[in-house]
């Protein structure tokens, strides 16, 4: 059968040389090749890059491990302004940024992983945690009680987190293209606005701060406004606004500010 | 009562206010947006970000200096350095413009052109154009305009080369360079036209020795012949005398 195939490739060409342009059914007409200068870009070397053995979310519990649980204060400080820890990338090349402060519950984490380790392909990525497992206990008083009669019992458990915190981090032999659109959908179902970021855009946003800070044509900033206290505004402000120089008010993040 | 209190346990330190008053209202962390105060929504207003003045667009002002070439890619500098061996090696280099030549004709073109020793080699317009800048082939520049090919060989074949491309109808001759001249399409004809070396040089190579040859002759002939002629030789000086 390969032979036979072989003939016939073999006859059509001896044909096509023998009658030269008589022939129209047998007519190759494939563009002659042109020069041409385009050069592609080259794909990315991942020769480098470990995969470890779980690559897999892991299962965060529900409620910490205590004996004795505690009630907690409000503390409603621990979702105001920048956050400080699990800013920057650590293992993974992409991750869900938190663009605003909120508290992550139960229900979210198990959405988040499950979501991720369904959609991503663990022989070629890997997804690690950047938030600890819920250990802030939330208080709820029964349906239907009046105010007083003491603090309500723990209803459930949370994780605060602020504005430029990574949730979940993303990396392994794959582009950003590849993983996107599962961080995008876990992000949009979160508590809080959250961005799918890069650790070069992570770098670039935090760039785009920084030059704004430096190339403001404005005299006037809030923060020399409310340092040196000019008409008494402190008395209108919170001390949180010395520390957030207007760029945060309670959990929500104000872009563009300076 | 608080002051008197506390006398003991911070002597001379400060002084804690006899009524503290806690604030109530909503807190400082709230799920909604809260209302901002007028005098804070007045602050926000006054300071906010001012970008620097953005300069003209890149392409707005042409710079005074002529911008040097940019970023070469290896590439084109691969090209290039081919294209200089082509025109180091080869006498003739013909450029030739192909309109819609399938692969096919392309083919029997490069057959016929190979058993005359006459390549094909294509090279971006690009490359051509930036490499002829700099070498004293500047004047080929206007050649290569559109889809051109250039026919190159070592030894100046200009008959060949017209009666194959007369054959194919998609390939129009623009021009060639032979021998480090510049010749349009009438050129190369004429160039065509012109008989071998080594002909013309029989041939003025005979027409040098042509008087010496002629004596020769007329020595070997018999004197008499010689002086016959002589004789009438000096009878037409004296008539036009």
């Amino acid at each position: 059968m390969m032979i036979s195939l072989i003939k016939t490739v073999v006859g059509s060409v001896a044909a096509l040389g023998a009658h030269g342009q008589q022939h129209g059914l047998l007519h190759s007409h494939f563009r002659v090749l042109t020069a041409g200068l385009k050069t592609l870009e080259i794909p990315p070397d991942y020769s480098d890059v470990v995969l470890p053995e779980k690559p897999k979310l892991k299962f965060l519990n529900k409620v910490p491990n205590f004996k004795k649980a505690r009630k907690e204060m409000k503390k409603l400080w621990d979702i105001q302004g920048p956050a400080k820890a699990a800013n920057t990338f650590t293992s993974g090349q992409y991750a869900i940024v938190a663009m605003g402060g909120g508290y992550l519950k139960w229900g979210h984490l198990e959405m988040i992983r499950l979501t991720i380790s369904r959609k991503m392909d663990s022989r070629t990525t890997f997804a690690r945690w950047r938030i600890n497992a819920p250990y802030k206990p939330i208080t709820r008083k029964g349906l239907g009680q009046r105010m007083g009669g003491g603090k309500g019992a723990i209803d459930h458990y949370v994780t605060p987190v602020r504005f430029g915190r990574l949730i979940v981090e993303v990396g392994g032999k794959v582009e950003l293209g590849e993983v996107e659109h599962i961080l995008i959908e876990v992000a949009k179902k979160l508590p809080f606005p959250a961005k799918v970021m890069s650790r070069e855009s992570l770098e670039v946003f935090q760039k785009t701060q920084a030059d704004m800070e430096a190339n403001n044509q404005n005299p006037w900033t809030f923060k020399r406004i409310v340092e040196g206290n000019m008409l008494g505004i402190r008395k209108v402000l919170s001390p949180f606004d010395l520390k957030n120089h207007g760029r945060f008010t309670g959990k929500f993040y104000n872009p563009g500010r300076v | 009562m608080a002051a008197t209190l506390c006398g003991k346990l911070l002597p001379k330190k400060g002084w804690l206010p006899l009524t503290q008053s806690i604030r109530h209202g909503s807190k400082a962390v709230t799920r909604h947006r809260k209302p901002m105060h007028f005098l804070k929504q007045k602050l926000m207003a006054v300071t906010e970000y001012i970008p620097p003045k953005r300069g003209p667009p890149p392409g707005a002002y042409r710079p005074q200096t002529p911008v040097s070439q940019e970023q070469e890619s290896p590439f084109t500098r691969m090209l290039k350095r081919d294209l200089a061996a082509v025109f180091q090696d080869c006498k003739m280099v013909a450029v030739v413009q192909n309109n819609g030549s399938t692969s096919e004709d392309m083919l029997m073109l490069k057959n016929r052109l190979h058993k005359h020793g006459i390549k094909v080699k294509f090279f971006p317009n690009e490359v051509k154009r930036s490499f002829i800048r700099g070498s004293i082939y500047s004047n080929m520049a206007p050649l290569f305009i559109g889809p051109t090919v250039l026919l190159v060989s070592e030894e100046p074949k200009a008959k060949e080369m017209l009666s194959t491309l007369r054959v194919s109808p998609q390939m129009v001759l623009l021009g060639a360079c032979i021998d480090g001249t510049l010749l349009s399409v009438q050129g190369v004809a004429n160039y065509a036209r012109l008989s071998k070396l080594a002909v013309v040089q029989g041939e003025l190579a005979g027409g040098l020795s042509a008087p010496a040859s002629l004596t020769a002759n007329l020595m070997r002939r018999h004197p008499a012949h010689l002086t016959a002629l002589l004789r009438q030789y000096v009878e037409q000086q004296g008539k036009e005398a």
